[in-house]
């Protein structure tokens, strides 16, 4: 009844019933106690806790945005320099694909590099992981620029670019990772 | 434990939140520092302990970190209903969770309706009885009678009927009214 949904019925016998009315304002009273009930504060301060698991999981993201990006990545530029070779006179690959072959082939053993060293669960101090958190963003950057050259047919010198771009970020990675267990160590 | 007289909500301007929905970690500690005792307070009522309370605080509060970018609502009012959703289901799901710890929920079938035989004749605070209710009738009288959450949208967070949310409120209430008598001086 105090929701509205009473009967007519219902209503009217509490109209008339002094000991419903009484139960009825007790309801009303309990409710409003409740409502004055005192907050309570947290025991301990937990954003140190949450702030540092929130950064984790945006690194485990971006991580993982960037593995997926250069299986993409190394599909699309595989099938780019098989259809090239091919048209090529002894279907041997170009200078320029060779490179490109190349410096694909180092990004995936970076990658591979900073997923056996398991970044995920260890801890880092908020200036490492501004600088980490930078270069994920960089290299998701990149990777958005070789996918559109690449669906663009761009010219291979620019692609090479790119993709010297993101060995240079793959490599200053792993490297912000490893000298922060360096300085763990000690 | 120290407590405040009211729930505080320090004032987050628009800005605060947009940045919050960006990702901005001093944003969203802003966000956490407004939001911290409103969360706890629900979280306290709602589950048993101070240790489950503050895991669902934590939880929440990485539900934000994580989910913020789509939260489509614009201004703090949006973002305090939103907030006490995710709390209130992280509550819930940890009540559901803890249950195998006690013979909960008022039975359905009315047979242990009213005060226990044991609990004759004691006059509780209200406090004290609201904490002396089983944790999914207390759920509920939390929800409903303070957070305001109807029992369409109690039901829908518990997976139960809306009968069933009806049921658990009218029992609890008779069990405080047997609990309390007929004042509430101390509240």
């Amino acid at each position: 009844m105090c929701d509205g949904e009473g009967t007519a019925w219902a209503r009217a016998h509490v109209d008339d019933c002094h000991f419903c009315q009484e139960e009825r304002d007790l309801l009303y009273q309990r409710v409003a106690a409740l409502r004055t009930l005192p907050a309570h504060r947290p025991p301990r301060d937990r954003w140190t806790v949450i702030r540092a698991q929130a950064v984790r999981d945006r690194r485990g993201r971006t991580l993982r945005r960037i593995g997926y990006g250069a299986l993409a990545l190394a599909a699309g530029i595989a099938l780019l320099i098989g259809v090239r070779a091919v048209d090529l006179p002894g279907g041997q690959p170009s200078a320029a694909d060779a490179q490109l072959t190349q410096l694909m082939t180092r990004s995936q053993e970076l990658e591979a590099t900073l997923l056996s060293y398991g970044t995920d669960g260890r801890v880092l101090t908020g200036r490492a992981a501004g600088i980490i958190a930078d270069l994920e963003d960089r290299i998701a950057l990149v990777d958005a620029g070789i996918n559109q050259v690449s669906a663009g047919g761009g010219p291979p010198d620019q692609l090479i670019g790119l993709w010297q771009d993101r060995v240079d970020l793959m490599d200053a990675l792993v490297s912000a990772h490893v000298t922060r267990a360096a300085y763990v160590g000690f | 434990m120290t407590r405040a007289p009211v729930p505080v909500i320090a004032v987050l301007d628009d800005i605060a939140v947009e940045q919050a929905k960006t990702g901005d970690l001093e944003a969203l500690e802003r966000v956490y520092r407004s939001y911290e005792g409103l969360v706890y307070t629900m979280a306290r009522r709602i589950c048993r302990t101070e240790e489950d309370a503050e895991d669902v605080l934590q939880e929440t509060f990485l539900e934000v970190c994580r989910s913020i970018r789509g939260f489509r609502g614009s201004g703090p009012g949006s973002l305090t209903a939103w907030l006490k959703r995710i709390a209130a289901s992280k509550a819930l799901m940890r009540v559901r969770r803890e249950k195998y710890r006690d013979a909960d929920e008022l039975p359905e079938d009315g047979a242990a309706i009213g005060v226990p035989a044991a609990d004759v004749g004691l006059q509780l605070d209200l406090e004290t009885a609201l904490m002396r209710l089983p944790e999914t009738s207390r759920a509920v009288v939390w929800l409903h009678d303070v957070e305001g959450y109807t029992h369409e949208d109690i039901a829908e967070m518990m997976g139960k009927t809306v009968s069933f949310s009806k049921s658990q409120l009218a029992r609890a209430h008779m069990r405080l009214r047997g609990w309390l008598g007929g004042g509430h001086d101390d509240a």
